[in-house]
């Protein structure tokens, strides 16, 4: 025992995902990887490079894990690899100057599992993500995978696991939120086969890349959840529904369902166990629309993506009128583990409606941009102030977004809200697929509802009525209150197509829709009123209802700002006092990001 | 099974939609794109009522919910009411010139003074019936090409469509008169294709293109597909009538 062990390899694991790779981290792990073959220095331990998906701290990215010594290194360059091999590797010392300073203690860490930003998280869904090479299906069973397809396949009936996953609590984290083992079981109920499973990878919600990540860095995990819930629901036959601009979502995913054929985890009688699953990749269009789930299934189908009502559930009649299972990606991903570790352990975790992890995106204005995964009734205050690092440049916080472009925007007053299915719906918002985005003193609310609408106006199927004609009223009104041309009967119009559509929409997406408005109406109305009563813009981003000035008794005369503006509005005299032109005043803001007095204030525009 | 219409209550078969129950206890319930022949289309939501169930209470679209056991529904609360006047608002600002709303606005209007910049000659709602007549019939001419407010109904590449059998049925089945259909002079143009017409066989009056004659043996190949207008149609089973009764002889049948 143990004495032929072989030593512990060391790991060099760089990361590739989408945030690293834009940084450049490709090169650094090819260079690694040059370096480490090579070995131009003599090393005790034997050291392998391996590309992995995102770690979540995109903000420091190129991120460079060595293991098993827990080192952290981050914004490593091409230039800095060498002295990596030759320090940390052959000599075993830490390159101080790539480790991370952790804000909150003010101090650089040697393990990323010490800063505040993953201290505070839990890793279900991605668990392996940042551990594992993707596209080596070893990597993914060295850390526990296709154990659980194991253990359902051979110790349980497909009622165990439904009743496991009923038992789990465990909700889909698509968007809607339903219980996962509800729905396999009344598909399993149904009488009608062929059934089908499919995956959701239609992620199309701007700043949310965890669906992504997922496919890209973990892909095996999707499969080996839906081999699972196949089992559990009697299916033969599952498709995985992937955004084709994913491109690298793609390839991974692709390669990950070649090697589980090749290994016997897809195909006739998995794992001997008789049981046979086959699954396909279907690539999508692109079409926000399409992570309906309806408009998905008439994809697939090879119909145009168009929701239809579903009062019959997809459970009964799904794709192609077949009872079906649609999951999305990071549902899926949880399957193993609860099958893995117990319902009980699954349930343990989270609060009383909402058990379990969800991931978010952490985008906007917060210091550590990236994805995280948190257990169920975390506090906003903790995702945006503990794990985000709070706002970057003493700036104050003024709201955040979650649940992508139809869900709302919840306020400072509401910072110690709970995040689970039930506190953010009844906040006016949503879990939605967990885009979070964060707003700082700087953000436009009204413009912010606008950006909002003019999305989902864009995104709109056009299908329904009240969603076609509705979103794009809602647009104008916006515009126009945003171009100072506002009426005060607005926001009494605004909120008569809000109730509309979300009432008599015909799809989720219309049913939403109203989420950004209505949320920024009950939370910030003060500043839609200020737009079309006093043609102000408090924030300075509506250029209508923004004027700049110098606040003469500030102004030191440095000319800084005259130097920066791209208009050439500003005058004055060095020693002077400068003043800007309003007719010439582009509104872009520069001179008082750049002016070193506070001198530079906003006012109300001229009415239009 | 038993639901509750507006407080009374109805008797329903289970898989019929709330509709066609409502239509056949007489109960109005305002719809823009249902057609019996061709249902489900479900995107105009003109026919949205609340159902209570269990309890809870929701906005559903009356021609697509399946009825279950025991349903409360009210078609015209206040907020149904409310909402179908946003929705004939939001209708009237994109197609204000469309057939469909001379009979809202007699029921909804008149609508006050529209914050929206209209639509100015628009007559289509988008309710895509043409194209579901069209797709039924099996010429498939037409279709609804891209997506939210750019959608329109349009042939391929916008050019006469090759597939268009000159029938019809798209422009009969419109509630906007949106489709324009001329007839002149034995020629019939619709979505700019002209198709010459063929004449009844009887009486000369213009009948149908010889695209939809062909489509018509075509379909069904084993029946005869005669040139008569409806008229002398009628007055040809008329007279198979009148020749079969005359060869019946009444003896054998006895009166009471």
């Amino acid at each position: 025992m143990g004495i032929f062990r072989s030593r512990p390899k060391r790991t060099v694991l760089v990361c590739c995902g989408t945030g690293c790779l834009a940084n450049g981290s490709l090169e650094v792990y090819r260079e690694l990887e040059k370096m480490v073959k090579g070995a131009g220095y003599p090393m005790k331990v034997k050291a392998a490079a391996k590309a992995t998906g995102c770690n979540g701290l995109c903000e420091m990215g190129p991120i460079v894990k060595i293991l098993p010594d827990d080192i952290f290194y981050c914004r490593v360059r091409v230039s800095d690899v060498e002295e990596i091999v030759r320090e940390t590797l052959a000599g075993g010392r830490v390159v101080e100057r790539l480790l991370y300073t952790d804000p909150a203690a003010g101090k650089k860490v040697r393990s990323h599992k010490e800063t505040a930003f993953y201290k505070n998280q839990l890793k279900i869904a991605l668990r392996n993500i940042g551990e594992i090479d993707p596209e080596n299906i070893d990597d993914y069973i060295q850390r526990g995978g296709y154990r659980a397809l194991e253990k359902a396949l051979s110790k349980m009936k497909p009622e165990n696991v439904i009743a496991e996953m009923e038992k789990s609590g465990l909700r889909g984290r698509g968007g809607a939120g339903f219980p996962t083992g509800r729905k396999w079981r009344h598909c399993a109920a149904s009488d009608d086969t062929p059934r089908y499973v499919l995956c959701n990878g239609d992620e199309g919600d701007p700043g949310a890349f965890m669906d992504r990540s997922i496919m890209e860095g973990d892909p095996h995990s999707i499969i080996e959840g839906m081999v699972i819930g196949a089992y559990a629901v009697g299916s033969r036959q599952g498709f995985i529904y992937i955004r084709d601009e994913y491109s690298l979502a793609l390839k991974n995913m692709s390669a990950a369902i070649r090697q589980a054929k090749e290994q016997g985890f897809l195909g006739e009688s998995i794992m001997g166990s008789g049981f046979g699953f086959d699954l396909s990749i279907v690539r999508g269009g692109g079409a926000f629309v399409c992570g309906e789930s309806s408009a998905l299934m008439a994809s697939i189908e090879g119909r145009v993506g168009e929701p239809r009502a579903k009062y019959i559930h997809a459970t009964e009649r799904g794709l192609w009128d077949k009872p079906t299972v649609l999951n999305n990606v990071e549902t899926w991903a949880n399957v193993p583990v609860i099958i893995d570790r117990g319902s009980d352990w699954f349930s343990s975790i989270g609060t009383g409606g909402s058990k379990g992890t969800k991931v978010f995106s952490l985008v906007g204005k917060v210091q550590n941009t990236g994805l995280i995964e948190v257990p169920m009734g975390i506090s906003l205050r903790k995702i945006i102030f503990d794990i985000g690092g709070g706002i970057p440049g003493g700036k104050a916080f003024k709201a955040v977004q979650t649940g992508g472009p139809s869900g709302g925007c919840i306020p400072g007053s509401m910072l110690d809200l709970k995040v689970d299915f039930e506190s953010l719906s009844g906040a006016g918002s949503m879990m939605g697929s967990g885009g979070m985005i964060v707003m700082d003193e700087d953000t436009c609310m009204v413009e912010v509802a606008r950006y909002y609408t003019g999305f989902l106006a864009e995104e709109s199927c056009g299908k329904c009525l009240p969603c076609r004609e509705g979103l794009r009223r809602m647009l104008g009104i916006l515009n126009d209150i945003c171009a100072g041309r506002g009426r005060k009967e607005d926001v009494d119009t605004l909120l008569e197509i809000c109730e509309a559509l979300r009432e008599a929409s015909l799809c989720g997406l219309g049913k939403t829709a109203p989420n950004p408005v209505e949320t920024t109406l009950r939370y910030f109305r003060e500043e839609y009123l200020e737009h079309i009563r006093d043609k102000r813009c408090r924030a300075g981003v509506c250029p209508a209802l923004t004027q700049y000035y110098i606040e003469g008794s500030l102004c030191r005369g440095c000319g800084l700002c005259a130097k920066n503006c791209p208009a050439g509005a500003i005058t004055g005299k060095p020693g002077d006092k400068y003043t800007i032109d309003p007719d010439l005043c582009i509104k872009c803001g520069r001179c008082r990001q750049v002016c070193k007095f506070g001198a530079v204030s906003i006012g109300g525009g001229a009415a239009v | 099974m038993k639901i509750i219409i507006d407080g009374r209550e109805c008797s329903a078969r289970r898989g019929e939609y709330l509709l066609d129950v409502a239509r056949r206890e007489g109960v109005y319930i305002p719809t823009l794109c249902h057609l019996d022949a061709l249902p489900g289309q479900s995107c105009c939501r003109m026919c949205i009522v609340e159902v209570k169930e269990g309890g809870r209470s929701k906005t559903v679209a009356s021609c697509v919910y399946p009825v279950k056991d025991g349903i409360e529904v009210i078609t015209n609360s206040d907020k149904i009411q409310r909402i179908r006047k946003t929705l004939v608002k939001l209708l009237y600002a994109s197609s204000p010139q469309g057939k469909h709303m001379e009979d809202l606005l007699e029921r909804y209007g008149p609508l006050p003074e529209s914050r929206f910049e209209a639509d100015e000659g628009e007559k289509c709602m988008l309710c895509g019936l043409c194209v579901r007549a069209c797709e039924k019939l099996g010429a498939g001419a037409i279709s609804i090409i891209n997506r939210g407010t750019a959608k329109e109904v349009a042939p391929p590449f916008k050019e006469p469509p090759e597939a268009c059998i000159g029938c019809g049925s798209c422009a009969h089945v419109c509630p906007s008169g949106a489709i324009e259909m001329k007839e002149e002079g034995g020629i019939r143009t619709i979505w700019d294709k002209d198709f010459e017409l063929l004449q009844c066989t009887c009486c000369g009056r213009y009948i149908m293109t010889p695209e939809q004659y062909e489509h018509l043996k075509a379909k069904d190949p084993e029946s005869e597909v005669v040139l008569l207008c409806e008229v002398c149609k009628r007055k040809k089973s008329a007279d198979g009538f009148r020749d079969a009764f005359q060869n019946i002889t009444f003896k054998n049948i006895a009166h009471p």
